[in-house]
């Protein structure tokens, strides 16, 4: 039933709908035609329409670069490095790291600016809106087994992790580091498969994945970890995805003390279809999208059709994972015709509720306002 | 009095809302060699931001290696406030060709 209501959702085109012009014959080897917010490096965001599954294909998941993608890793030469803070520094080959046991965490991936075109003021960055975000079955070994090959020191309190691409010019690279406890976690693994492939643009031969964390945290294409006694310093940690401690005015500047390490996610929905701007006829028009909760489950998807006077729930999809998204529908029949302003709303098992404002902060990240779509439904002739 | 202020006020609106075009022009030409080494102009033409941070954003990349003269940075600074300004409308979006083989 929930399936038929979900196979609904696309199966209705709107009548007409905003004009996506051509990027002048620019095409992603491998990837459906894709939002192109800059060519080089690949940075593509999902068009509304592609998220009517559970498990985004890799052909239509969202990529984020910061760096220039390094050439194909070999895997008979590739090695991970382990060192630092261990009893046994070493290099690990790719054949060691599927010799682990290998785990599969279905889990949602989001850019930490996903949303930052709609903050207002303007705030610099890619200006992602609702598609930087997918959800996939990883697989691969806990990133604690791995790390257990080199024997970490007990006081290590952090893992820095680096991959294998590199500045250009004289940017930093791009190097993170997260807290042990986060890397020893059951559910934290490095991935050698991404819905039972692992294509070089997301990562070959091996990504991190940090479920319920921000998609900065998932560092692709690993090539050394180091436990550490203290957090790693470098742009990409400091100041570079860290958000106010304490709430700024909008459009003021950054107090640099202030800022703070992002880790988790909040809750969220998005309205996927129909697409913001939309024509219809009058009659049923399927209404649905995604909503997800960092390291919560979602338990709960509201939609108003008034402006947030009144809300029903939606239907959901059956799968309620913590670390996962779950798809929402709702049937909707317009009440008569003209401009309809469409909201919806997330709650997570946590009790956390989407909210109607989220703060403003000066790079953008983690926008999570209660969605908002409007369309015109025309009466007929 | 009067007619001075206004006069004053015509030169100074016009001042504000157009650069030179030879400005311009040498601001695009600024971009489009400067900018390209490490990311696609897509990157920033896709942008609508404030004039002050344009100006911030330049001086962020100054920082990670990029060099102009400084009537080269000053026009690249007009060019992308005159361009990509927060006034005005938002980038059309725009999508790639299909890629899958």
């Amino acid at each position: 039933m929930l399936a038929a209501l979900f196979a609904a959702v696309t199966s209705v085109q709107p009548a007409a709908t905003q004009s996506v012009a051509a990027a002048g014959g620019v095409a992603i080897p491998g990837k459906r035609p894709m939002i192109l917010h800059n060519d080089r490096p690949e940075d593509l965001e999902s068009p509304g329409t592609y998220f009517d599954t559970w498990v985004t294909p890799v052909d239509s998941f969202f990529v984020r670069q910061h760096l220039p993608r390094p050439a194909r890793i070999d895997p008979a030469a590739y090695k991970l490095k382990l060192n630092g803070m261990v009893s046994n520094p070493k290099e690990v080959s790719l054949a060691e790291l599927q010799a682990l046991p290998q785990f599969t965490v279905p889990a949602t991936l989001e850019c930490t600016g996903n949303g930052r075109g709609f903050y207002l003021p303007k705030v610099p960055g890619i200006q992602w809106k609702r598609g930087a975000v997918g959800n996939a079955e990883w697989q691969g070994p806990r990133l604690s087994d791995v790390l257990k090959l080199a024997g970490p020191n007990d006081a290590a309190e952090f893992v820095e992790i680096d991959g294998a691409d590199t500045p250009v010019g004289q940017t930093p690279d791009f190097v993170r580091s997260m807290p042990m406890k986060k890397a020893m976690h059951p559910a934290t693994i490095l991935a050698l498969k991404m819905n039972g492939e692992m294509p070089q643009m997301h990562g070959f031969p091996a990504r991190l994945v940090v479920p319920g964390w921000d998609g900065t945290s998932w560092v692709k294409w690993v090539t050394r970890l180091t436990p550490q006694a203290k957090e790693s310093g470098g742009f990409f940690m400091n100041p570079g995805y860290r958000i106010p401690g304490i709430p700024l005015p909008p459009g003021t500047p950054a107090r640099p003390a202030e800022l703070e390490v992002i880790e988790g996610m909040p809750v969220k929905s998005s309205i996927m279809l129909p697409e913001d701007g939309s024509k219809f006829a009058m009659g049923a028009i399927p209404v649905g999208g995604i909503a997800w909760a960092g390291e919560e489950a979602i338990e709960r998807v509201e939609v108003s059709f008034d402006g947030g006077a009144r809300w029903q729930a939606a239907a959901l999809s059956p799968q309620k994972l913590h670390f996962a998204w779950r798809l929402w529908h709702v049937d909707w029949k317009p009440e008569g015709p003209g401009y309809h302003t469409i909201l919806s709303r997330a709650t997570d098992t946590a009790g956390r509720v989407q909210p109607f404002v989220p703060a403003w902060n000066p790079s953008g990240y983690l926008w999570n306002g209660i969605d908002r779509i409007g369309v015109t439904v025309e009466a007929k002739a | 009095m009067r007619m001075k202020l206004a006069l004053f006020a015509v030169f100074a609106l016009s001042a504000a809302i157009a650069a030179d075009q030879e400005t311009l022009d040498r601001g695009k030409k600024v971009e489009q060699t400067t900018c390209l080494p490490c990311h696609s102009l897509r990157l920033i033409e896709s942008q609508r931001l404030p004039r002050a941070t344009w100006d911030k954003e330049i001086t962020k990349m100054a920082g990670w290696g990029w060099t102009a003269k400084p009537e080269d940075r000053a026009a690249l600074l007009e060019f992308l406030a005159a361009n990509y300004g927060d006034d005005k409308p938002a980038a059309p979006p725009e999508k790639s060709a299909d890629g899958r083989k």
